[in-house]
């Protein structure tokens, strides 16, 4: 037993999403002509919400025993590597499920889409998730990101009779599974070059001498391309994000809020452990000739092009799929920087996913909560007057959206502030000069939700948001916005528990 | 034994993934797309299985294109319910007619 000890997080959770199916295959409420449906989704709703906290609990359990004091099973590394880089990423994974599972609790019933399968969905995709970042082998890591990937399209899709969301499943599906082929074909060329498929064995073997024949460094140097457009593509970084915006708007908004934390915190991860512990030295972890400049071009342009685009939206749901790109930017400044400040940068890449996860799944479920059925909240103009009407929703919006944009005492702003700390701290001027400047940007389409909110009348005649009621939206907005304020107020604890789950760089 | 040299079986696989990233970026009709991308998938099980016969030590390539296989049955699954399902909001399956949602 005290061998599972060390994947008890992940285990837990995959057989809470066993226990859900079940518990949605054998509830009779599905049955037709039932006048009292009410469908499975409260209860379900709930059990998921308990179970990804567990698995979040149990992680930070795990982490306080000391991941490497426990014996692991034999043959487990490196296919699923029990570090404190896995230990805070699963809380964070767990931590946005459980709430983007709360959020569907209210969303779900409320747009007659209660249907189940919805949550044993979403616990596996948290399953695939966890694995991601956990992977320490290109093989478990294509199969990981294939697990969480195929839950989240079917989570897009979820509204099947809806044109909006069918396409975007579409969408998010082709560009997606394209994505990660062109992931695979590049670890394919790298173990060509390699001979290895564990990200260890791999940079062990690029720094050997053998590995310098021009052959194999072109082989490896196309490789990396390759893995690093699928990359891109995953965490959504202009010029790949083309998917994003679309799979966003037409996802039900619970899922959105699912893909925008849970997915995009997962893939960061894998990024991390593929640019540090696969690519993390010599030539191509160089400003010279490796990843990091291109990872910091991408950066300014995702930053930019993604604020841009967001001013011009009259979506609010639009918006902040826009958002959240531009957030990916900012979360790739980081990474940029971490050939110069290897503990420091990782740590303001996980202290700034956290804050993001808590900030964005607040914003997502403030515009669930703004909505009800026949009267969703979608434009700006829908929210209208928000703030003389329902004071508590316009509250709790404002809250994420200040988040968001950084001001403080928020999670929002210590996460931005960490990150241009630094970057200026590794001498990268002009990387922190283009992230502040885009911070200034992004205020203007946030504070736009304010202006509307607060100091704006609906036009007569004009379709308002009702808001709607539900305990476990409600349950949720609290969770994440006393963590908004804990986050932001408290900083120091979790940055030093970032710092120690960074993971080596020798 | 190995008297046909690695690189024509790298050829050949690169050109099928050259084909199926094409046919992906070129194609409007959804089954082909989808069909673009097994063929990536494969051309991908084929570079692997190549490498490892001339890497005879483990069987890592091998295993790996085991697992690809697994996982290219069930992406097909998924892409091929997404397809169905907007076929019949839709009454089309070409790529161009998914144009709701755009800026």
């Amino acid at each position: 037993m005290t061998r599972l000890m060390a994947i008890s997080p992940l285990l837990v959770v995959a057989l809470g999403g066993v226990l859900l199916m079940l518990a949605e295959a054998f509830s009779h409420r599905r049955e037709e002509g039932d006048v009292r449906h009410t469908g499975p989704s409260s209860e379900l709703a709930l059990g998921t919400a308990v179970t990804l906290l567990a698995g979040a609990i149990m992680a930070a359990a795990v982490w306080m025993v000391g991941p490497e004091k426990l014996e692991t099973l034999p043959g487990l590394a490196p296919y699923y590597v029990a570090d404190r880089f896995t230990l805070f990423f699963t809380f964070t994974i767990c931590l946005g499920g459980a709430l983007a599972a709360l959020l569907a609790g209210g969303y779900l019933p409320e747009h007659k889409l209660d249907r189940g399968e919805f949550y044993p969905l979403l616990t596996f995709g948290t399953v695939g998730a966890i694995l991601l970042a956990a992977a320490g082998d290109l093989l478990s890591l294509f199969i990981a990101l294939e697990t969480m990937s195929l839950a989240v399209y079917a989570l897009t899709g979820f509204r099947r009779t809806s044109p909006r969301s069918t396409e975007a499943a579409v969408k998010y599906f082709l560009l997606g599974s394209f994505a990660a082929v062109l992931l695979l074909y590049g670890g394919a060329l790298l173990y060509g070059a390699t001979g290895h498929t564990d990200l260890a064995g791999i940079r062990a073997a690029i720094m050997h001498p053998a590995a310098a024949k021009p052959a194999n460094l072109a082989l490896v140097l196309v490789a990396a391309a390759l893995i690093l457009c699928g990359l891109a593509f995953k965490v959504s970084a202009v010029p790949f994000h083309m998917w994003t915006p679309d799979a966003y708007e037409g996802a039900p908004t619970p899922a959105t809020g699912y893909m925008a934390v849970a997915v995009k915190t997962a893939a960061f991860a894998m990024m991390l452990r593929v640019l540090v512990g696969g690519f993390g030295d010599g030539a191509l972890a160089s400003w010279a000739a490796g990843w990091p400049p291109v990872l910091a071009l991408l950066a300014v342009v995702t930053m930019t092009g993604a604020n841009l685009v967001a001013g011009r939206q009259e979506s609010v749901k639009r918006m902040l799929a826009y958002s959240s790109i531009a957030h990916a930017g900012y979360v790739l400044v980081a990474v940029a920087t971490i050939p110069r400040a290897s503990e420091e940068a990782q740590a303001s890449v996980m202290y700034y996913l956290l804050a993001y996860t808590v900030s964005t799944i607040g914003a997502f479920g403030a515009l669930v909560l703004c909505g009800s059925r026949g009267a969703e909240a979608v434009s700006y103009e829908d929210l209208a007057g928000l703030g003389k009407r329902h004071p508590a929703v316009a509250i709790a919006f404002t809250l994420f959206l200040l988040s968001l944009t950084g001001v403080p005492p928020t999670a929002g702003f210590f996460g931005k502030w960490y990150v241009a700390k630094t970057t200026i701290g590794a001498g990268l001027y002009p990387l922190a000069i283009v992230l502040l400047l885009n911070s200034a940007l992004a205020a203007y389409y946030y504070l736009r939700v304010l202006v509307y909110m607060y100091m704006r009348d609906p036009a007569p005649g004009a379709p308002i948001a009702k808001p709607m009621r539900s305990g476990y939206v409600v349950g949720a907005l609290v969770i994440a916005g006393v963590l908004v304020l804990a986050l932001g107020i408290w900083p120091t604890t979790p940055i030093e528990l970032a710092v120690q789950a960074a993971l080596t760089a020798r | 034994m190995n008297s046909i040299p690695l690189e024509y079986f790298l050829l050949v696989a690169a050109l099928l993934f050259v084909i199926g990233a094409v046919g992906f970026l070129l194609r409007r009709n959804l089954l082909v797309l989808l069909m673009s991308i097994e063929l990536m998938l494969n051309a991908t099980n084929l570079t692997l299985v190549a490498y490892n016969r001339f890497r005879p030590e483990n069987h890592a390539g091998q295993i790996f294109a085991f697992f690809v296989i697994a996982v290219a049955a069930a992406e097909a699954a998924v892409g091929l319910a997404i397809v169905l399902a907007f076929f019949r909001v839709r009454r089309t399956i070409r790529s161009d007619d998914a144009d709701l949602l755009r800026n």
